[in-house]
This record gives structure tokens, sequence and C-alpha cells, in this order.
């Protein structure tokens, strides 16, 4: 089997790590770098568990192969650390948008990516924008109030840093 | 034993943010994925891939270190077939191997498997396994399952039935003689995933330090997967530790005992290393224990005052190939035909049930279990009926409904309907709805135009939390029932709550927490709430039949109570009073000449036990709780949903959806509310979308997320809920489950509103997921009988 090195940053740590060349993204944060925040829920790139940012992007981490994140950024849910993060954490908390905690870290990071635009956004709009995330527990009302919250917050402060 | 809430101030009845929540906000969850463990095998399952055939030959590679890959002889002297057997007359056992054996029997049973360093290594070591399968027909749809000529499953069976049952009460046929309008319809609810988004996990490692078998497993049913795992690997249950860690949701689909489980733990005895089965999304589509797969044909009869007389039910599951342990292959056809009289006054009532056997993966239990079934076959006859004698549907449910005057009411099918106004809930949904208002957009419609508007509803009586009795009625070998608890207070004055029950999502860790801060006046985050392991915890039968609240809600509740008292006591030493002068206030115990702190009372009786001479040893507590009245807590709602149809292209959207239900005395709002949208959602998931698709060969079509539709977040609207809150006479605060009634009437529901949008045409939408090709197709065929007429 080859190997490829993979120079990648993960959560602000630049990091050199050797795969397997048809290592995810995904099994390289967890078994590489043993950050099991990120979850596999199909591995098909359906269910939207696994997502990861990368360089600012939301991308499925089971469909990203490791090598092609070579000189890429990558942030995890476990390196959501600003204000905007916590703020979409205790909407979460108090919308009622996570039950089991299996899908919540793709949602809480594509909630963030969502919120860090500083877009105004309806329910609708919301919904729409977390469609490639599956939540089995809650019916997503509480995550779309949630993010929708958190995300008038944002736009109140406006402030991104 | 009811007990009223008597704080509720931070406990019973408070909207709290969950304690678990914390930790999966952060990523810090750990599911058995999660788990670190050194020198690890990760195990891959070779699966067959022909729902019926002979297994003639299965070789392992040459070359190949052989204790890396295990086949059905290797396995044998390790681990028996697990045998679900149930005492219902002529029932047919099927045992359930672990790896295939002579046969195999669906899409996706165990055959062998092999061990890596990693998954993918382990895959492409079990790929060089030769499997040589002559393949079979297949037994597959529920139509043809009793043809003389069907594929038998089991060769030595001279059918598919593993059992069938019958029951009469009352006189159907006086009552058809006397009705004003009968009815005869046929209902059928496809098969379905269940799909907890963690799919199964297993592993397993033998701890030679201690002699101790330690099997991780997302289980709802931690203890009972140590008692069968000890029963099957023939070793003492001493030796034997389960450990369910945080589950990613379970639904019904991990609360079954499942070959995987045996294999990973017999194999773990055998081998230096442990040993780990992450279940992959194809897996968990056809390896998984499913759900529904019912057909009904129904009779009813009803008076011009639309009284209904009598009900006829002919009840056919599609069980699959074996039967599940403790469940076995009649819980769906058994449960449905107690539960089709539903929140009705019925007095005629005739039934026949036929649990099938096919190529198909096993049944399991599956939130709502045989109930959206029931209901949907109740409740859309209801609705027919109504139609056929020009009432309106909700006016119908209220003419027919057990009223308050008659709780607690003893049901048809013998079940106590404890409390509530079931009437009355219906009466709600129509205002939340706001159906006069529908009603009359309904009529402004353009007849010209391609859009119709329905407004459905569906009601229910939900079964909860039901005890042993219950169990042994259905069959069931294993009579669950009693859920245990152990409060300790240690010497800090912290409380740390031990129970048998797993919190598979729910919230439990927050809900007991507030159950015992009722009864201490503390903080309820301050409680520590261990579930899920064996060895620490209290037995207690698992998290299933919307149980756990009321139990070990019951149990923790005791627990407690026992607790304070003790504490009391040891208050009443120490202040020099009558214990009876004392109570809990805000984490302290306080009379009316002083008090002290808990962590105070607690240093003084557990490091100087001395100054408390009068009071025994130990500040904790054991309580095991079962239910007063046997058959349990009887939840019940009515929901409604308001749909639009396009009539060219069969397409349904759904514009509201409404929920009354009445849980008894609610512990946490937004746990009990997350608990009915999430259950809704599925629901929907029922209605609308969701199918696992089997061709004629019994090869599943839908075994990805691309195929097999979820409900998204477009898909879900933003649910009304209103709650009554009628306490159950027989529970601890009058709590009632809630933990499956959301996904209970949302088929009927929908398909009540979809057939109320096209009644003009006269389509029935008899048939689950109302996809738009199901509701053209009605229309194709209301037309041709209209054009026959």
């Amino acid at each position: 089997m080859s190997t490829v090195t993979v120079k990648v940053n993960v959560n602000g740590t630049p990091r050199t790590i050797e795969v397997e060349s048809r290592t995810s993204l995904a099994d390289l944060l967890r078994d590489r770098v043993r950050l099991t925040g990120t979850h596999l829920g199909c591995e098909q790139g359906v269910c939207g568990s696994c997502t990861v940012l990368m360089d600012g992007l939301p991308v499925r981490s089971c469909l990203t192969l490791a090598a092609s994140c070579d000189g890429a950024e990558v942030v995890t849910v476990e390196g959501l650390d600003d204000a905007d993060a916590h703020r979409l954490r205790q909407h979460f908390s108090t919308e009622g948008a996570l039950q089991c905690g299996f899908c919540t870290s793709g949602m809480l990071v594509t909630g963030y990516e969502l919120v860090r635009r500083r877009t105004e956004m309806d329910r609708d709009q919301v919904a729409c924008a977390l469609a490639g995330n599956i939540c089995r527990c809650t019916g997503y009302n509480g995550i779309i109030r949630a993010v929708q919250k958190a995300n008038d917050d944002g736009m109140a402060v406006d402030d991104l840093t | 034993m009811r007990q009223e809430p008597r704080l509720r101030r931070n406990g019973v009845g408070a909207r709290r943010p969950r304690h678990e929540d914390e930790r999966h906000l952060h990523g810090r969850g750990k599911f058995v994925a999660d788990l670190d463990l050194p020198g690890v095998q990760e195990v891959a399952f070779l699966r067959s891939q022909v729902a019926h055939g002979r297994l003639l030959a299965v070789t392992k590679p040459e070359g190949i270190d052989e204790s890396r890959i295990w086949t059905a002889e290797d396995l044998a002297p390790f681990a028996l077939p697990l045998t679900a057997t149930s005492t219902l007359p002529g029932f047919r056992a099927a045992p359930l191997p672990n790896l295939a054996e002579g046969k195999v029997r669906y899409v996706g049973e165990p055959v062998a498997l092999a061990m890596a360093g990693s998954r993918a290594e382990a895959e492409d070591l079990a790929a060089l396994i030769d499997v040589d399968i002559e393949a079979l027909p297949a037994a597959v749809h529920i139509e043809n399952l009793t043809d003389p000529d069907s594929p038998r499953v089991h060769d030595e069976w001279p059918d598919n039935i593993f059992a069938t049952t019958q029951g009469t009460v009352g006189d159907v046929d006086v009552a058809a003689a006397e009705a004003a309008v009968s009815i005869t319809r046929e209902y059928k609810l496809n098969r379905q995933a269940v799909v907890p988004l963690e799919t199964r996990a297993v592993a397993a490692h033998y701890d030679r330090n201690i002699d101790q078998l330690v099997v991780w497993s997302s289980t709802q049913t931690p203890h009972m997967l140590r008692d069968m795992l000890a029963e099957l690997l023939n070793i003492e249950g001493r030796r034997l530790r389960v450990i369910a860690p945080d589950m990613g949701g379970g639904f019904g689909a991990k609360c079954s005992i499942y070959p995987e489980e045996v294999a990973l733990a017999a194999i773990a005895l055998q081998v230096t290393h442990p040993v780990r089965w992450i279940e992959d999304r194809w897996e968990a589509m056809v390896a998984t224990t499913q759900a529904r797969d019912h057909a009904y044909r129904i009779t009813a009869h009803a008076s011009a005052d639309g009284r209904l007389l009598g009900v006829e039910a002919d009840i056919r599951v599609n069980a699959g190939a074996y039967s599940v342990h403790p469940w076995t292959a009649t819980m769906d056809a058994s449960m449905s035909a107690a539960m089709i009289p539903g929140p009705y006054l019925l007095e005629n009532y005739r039934f026949t049930t036929h649990s099938l056997a096919s190529n198909k993966a096993p049944l399991g239990p599956y939130r709502g279990v045989a109930r959206p079934g029931a209901c949907f076959a109740i409740e859309r006859t209801i609705d027919d009926l109504a139609h056929e004698l020009g009432l309106e549907p909700w006016e119908m449910r209220v003419r027919n409904m057990v009223t308050p005057d008659l709780m607690p009411f003893t049901s048809i099918a013998r079940k106590v309907y404890d409390s509530g106004n079931y009437p009355e809930a219906v009466r709600r949904a129509t205002q939340l709805m706001d159906h006069d208002e529908w009603r009359r957009r309904q009529a402004d419609r353009p007849v010209s135009g391609r859009r119709r508007l329905g407004i459905g509803y569906a009601s229910f009586t939900e079964q909860t939390a039901h005890g042993c009795i219950e169990w042994a009625s259905r069959g069931l070998a294993i009579t669950i029932g009693k859920e245990g608890a152990r409060l300790v207070l240690d010497s800090t004055g912290a409380f740390t709550l031990y129970v048998g029950i797993k919190s598979h999502g729910q919230g439990l860790e927050t809900t007991l927490g507030q159950v015992i801060s009722e009864v201490f006046d503390i903080d309820p985050a301050s409680v520590t709430v261990i579930h899920g392991d064996t060895a620490l915890t209290p037995r207690g039968d698992g998290t299933f039949a919307s149980r756990s609240m009321v139990m070990a809600g019951g149990a923790s509740f005791g627990a407690a109570s026992q607790l304070a008292e003790k504490v009391l006591a040891i208050g009443a030493d120490l202040l020099k009073v009558d214990a009876s002068t004392l109570s809990f206030t805000d984490g302290k115990v306080v009379g009316e000449t002083g008090g002290i702190s808990l962590s105070q009372l607690a240093r003084e009786f557990l490091f100087t036990p001395d100054h408390v001479p009068n009071v025994d040893g130990g500040l904790e507590a054991t309580y095991f709780y079962q239910p007063e009245v046997q058959t349990g807590a009887f939840t019940y709602a009515t929901h409604a949903a308001v749909v639009e149809v396009d009539l060219d292209t069969g397409e349904v959207d759904l514009l509201d959806y409404g929920v009354v239900e009445d849980c008894g005395t609610v512990v946490n709002p937004l746990i009990v509310d997350g608990q009915i949208i999430g259950g809704v959602a599925q629901g929907l998931g029922s209605a609308l979308l969701e199918e696992l698709v089997y061709d004629d060969d019994g090869q599943p079509k839908s075994t990805s997320f691309l195929d097999y539709l979820l409900p998204g977040p477009v898909e879900v609207p933003e649910l009304k809920i209103e709650h009554m809150e009628t306490p159950s006479p027989y529970t601890v605060f009058g709590m009632k489950g809630a933990g499956e009634g959301g996904a209970i009437a949302p088929p009927a529901a929908v398909a009540n509103a979809v057939t109320d949008a096209l009644r003009e045409f006269g389509a029935l939408i008899n048939e689950t997921p109302v996809t738009p090709e199901r509701v053209w197709q009605a229309l194709q065929v209301a037309d041709r009988e209209r054009n026959d007429a």
C-alpha cells in the first residue's frame, strides 16, 4: 500500500502525517490526531456528521482524501472557540438542538460557517442551508432556531474577530 | 405509588437545558468508535449477497494468519446461536445464527468475519474469503408469503408462519347487522429502516488480570445483553461486564441481542487483543433490525349517528427471516391487534394475526413498534366511515372516544387507560390548527385548479412503561418490568445516581437529576448519573417501550426517598431535634432552630460515624420500581396535518402539523417537546419518504441515504404543540411515557389529510410512504372506478 505525507494545519496546530494513500480526512483526524468529535454517520457523503472546515469552507471529511489536504487548514468541532461558536453552542443547548449528540458536530460546523457569512437569513433559508446535514433525534426545529438566533446575534455585533 | 411533585423549582416541571449538552457541543462525547483501545483489531463481516441460498462452502484464503478469519465452524465451539422463544401456542422458533450455517436467509446475513489493524485492511482480508452459495428462489413480499408455492424460509416448517393468533370480544356479526354503514379497507405500511445516526458498534476485550470480559456496545439494553452473552458464551455473569457508552440514538434498533455482539464477545475470550466492529451504513441498512411491513384488512361498522359498532381486523406482518431476542417475530402483530381499538369505546372486535417469515432482515422494535400500523388502520377507517356518514372526521372521533368520567377505563383489549380527556385533545387539535379556516380555504380553491388542500387527524393511545404481566401476555419468555436505582451521597455532599436504564440520547442524565432535585432541593446539575455499565449499576432492563422516565424515574425517586429519610434521621441526631421537624432546602437540612449543609452532614456521618450512633451505616439507598398497573401508563394524543396536493404530480406539501398530547406530568418541557418533535419527524419519514424496497429476488434496493430518503431540515415544519397534563394516578409524580408517541400518528394523519384533499375524486391513500407516485396512482384508480361505475 502506497503512502503519502500530508502537511496539514489542524485547529491551529501544524502537523506532518504519513498516511496510506486511501486514507480519508476523517480517518486522519480521528485515528491519527485523535480528534474523535468528527463523527462518521454514513461514509457516503450524505449525512453531514463528519463536516469540518477546510480552508474556511465546510467539507465532508469522509469523502475528502487526506492526501488532498496537503497545505490546508482544517478546523473541527473541537477547534471552534470564538464568540460565534460560543453563541451557537448556547442556542443549541437552550433551543433543544441536540439529543444524542452524534450529528451535532457536523451541525455546529455547518452552522458556524453559515453564521460567519453575516447574511440575513429567514427560517427557510437556514433550513435549506442545513439541508446537507441529517439529524434523526430532534426533528430540526431546535437546530434551525438555534442557528437563526446565532446568526441574528452575529449580525447584531457584526464582529468577525 | 402516586406522589405529587413537591417543590417544582429545579426539579419536576423545570425547563432546563441538558447536562449532556456540554460534552457533545465540544465533540467530547465518547461513542464506541471513539474509544481508545490499544492493540485493537477492527472487524469486518462478510455478509450474504443473496437473499436465500444454500451455503455450500466458506473457504479461507491461503497463506493468511488463520486466527484473523473466523467462520461459523471456528466460532461454533465458543458461542451458541440465540433462540428467541415465545409462549404463544404454535409459535415456531427460528434460531438466529451468529454466522450462517447451512443456509443464508437474507441479504446481509453474516457469514464470516476478518480482523486487521484497520477496518479498511479487515475489509481487504474479508474480500479474500471464498463463499460458495447456491441461490434459491426467495420469499419476499408480504402478499405472497402464504402462497402454497412460496419458497419456504425454514425448510423444516410446513409454511412461512411464525405464529397465528386470533381473538373475539362481543359479537361483530350482530354489530354488522345493526350497522347503517359498513366499509372494508386494505392498508399497507411498507418496510422501514430505523436509522440511528450512529450505526451499531461493538468492542470487546478480555481482561486477564481480573478475569473479566468487557463488552462495549451501542445498546439500549446493557443488562439484558450481559445476561444473554453469559448464556450464549456459557460463562458466569460475574465474568462479564457490558458498557454502553455515549449512544448516537437507538430508537429500538439497538435493543435486540445481535449476532455481531455474540461473535465479538466470544472471540475476545480467545484472543489477546481487543476487537471492535463498527457497522457501516450499508450494513445498517441491510442487517440491523427493520420495521413495519404490515398489511391490514379492516372491516368496520357504524350506526347512522356515527357510533363505531364493531371492527374486524386481519393483520399480517412480514417479520423477516428470524425472531430476535427477546421480542420475537410476533411482537408487531400481537401488539397491533391490541392497539387497533385505540382511544375508542368499542364493544365488538374480532382479529386474526399472522406473523410471517421471509427472506428479509429480521423485524425488530422501532419507535412506536406496531402502533403506527394499528393507528393507521383504525384512523384511516374512522375517516372513511365519517365520510360515508357525512360527518367531520374529528366529530366522529369525539363521539366514539372514551370519556373522562369512565377513567380509569379497561379497554376491549384489557388495557387500563389510566386518565385523561381524549375527546378534548381532538377538540383542542381543531382549534390549534384553525380547522374552520382551513375548511374555508379548501372550499375557496377553484375546481379548475390543480392543487388541493386537505386536513387530516389521527388519535391514539400510547401504552408506556408496562410491567411483567403485560410482556408475559404477549408471549415473551423474558418478562421485563422492573428498574433499579442506587443513590449515593458522598462525603462532599454530592450525589451520584446509578441506574440500570440506559440513556441513548434522550437526556436522562438531566431528567433523573431533576427527580433527585425534587426530593433534596439541590441543583440537578450537581447529580452525576451513571448509566449503561452493568458493573456499576443495579439491574434494569433498558430503554424501550417509552418506559425510561416513568420506571427509572420511579426507581430514582424511590431511592431518593429512602435516602432522604436516612439523611433526615442523621440531621435529627446531629441537630438534636425530631426528624419530622426537618426538611430539605437549597442543599441543606433545615429545621426551626437551625440547619446543616448536606456536605457537613455527610462528613460528620461518614468520617465520624460515632457522632451519629443511632443511624445504621451507609449513605446510600437502592430501590427497584415496578408499575402499579401492569398494562402501563397510557399517554394519548391527537395529531393534525394540513397538506397541499398537486393533482398532476402527486406531490404532497406539508403546510402545517400540530400535536395535542397528554403524557401526564411533564418532567422537563424542553426534553418532552424534543421527544415529540423528533418522533413526529420520524413519523413524517414513515408517512412520506422512507421505504426499504426489495426486488423479487429479495435484493434490497435502498441501501444508502441516496436512495433511502430521510426527513431533512426542509421536510419538517415548525411544529405546533399543546400539552394537556393529566397526571396518571398510578405513577410517581403522575408521569407517563413520552418517547414514542410522536412517531405513531404522522402516517395516519398525513394519509387522512391527503385523502381529504382528494375526496372529490374518491382517491384513497391506503399505503405508506405516501409518495407522489402512490398519490398519482390512487387518482388513476379512482378515475377508472368512476368511469367503470
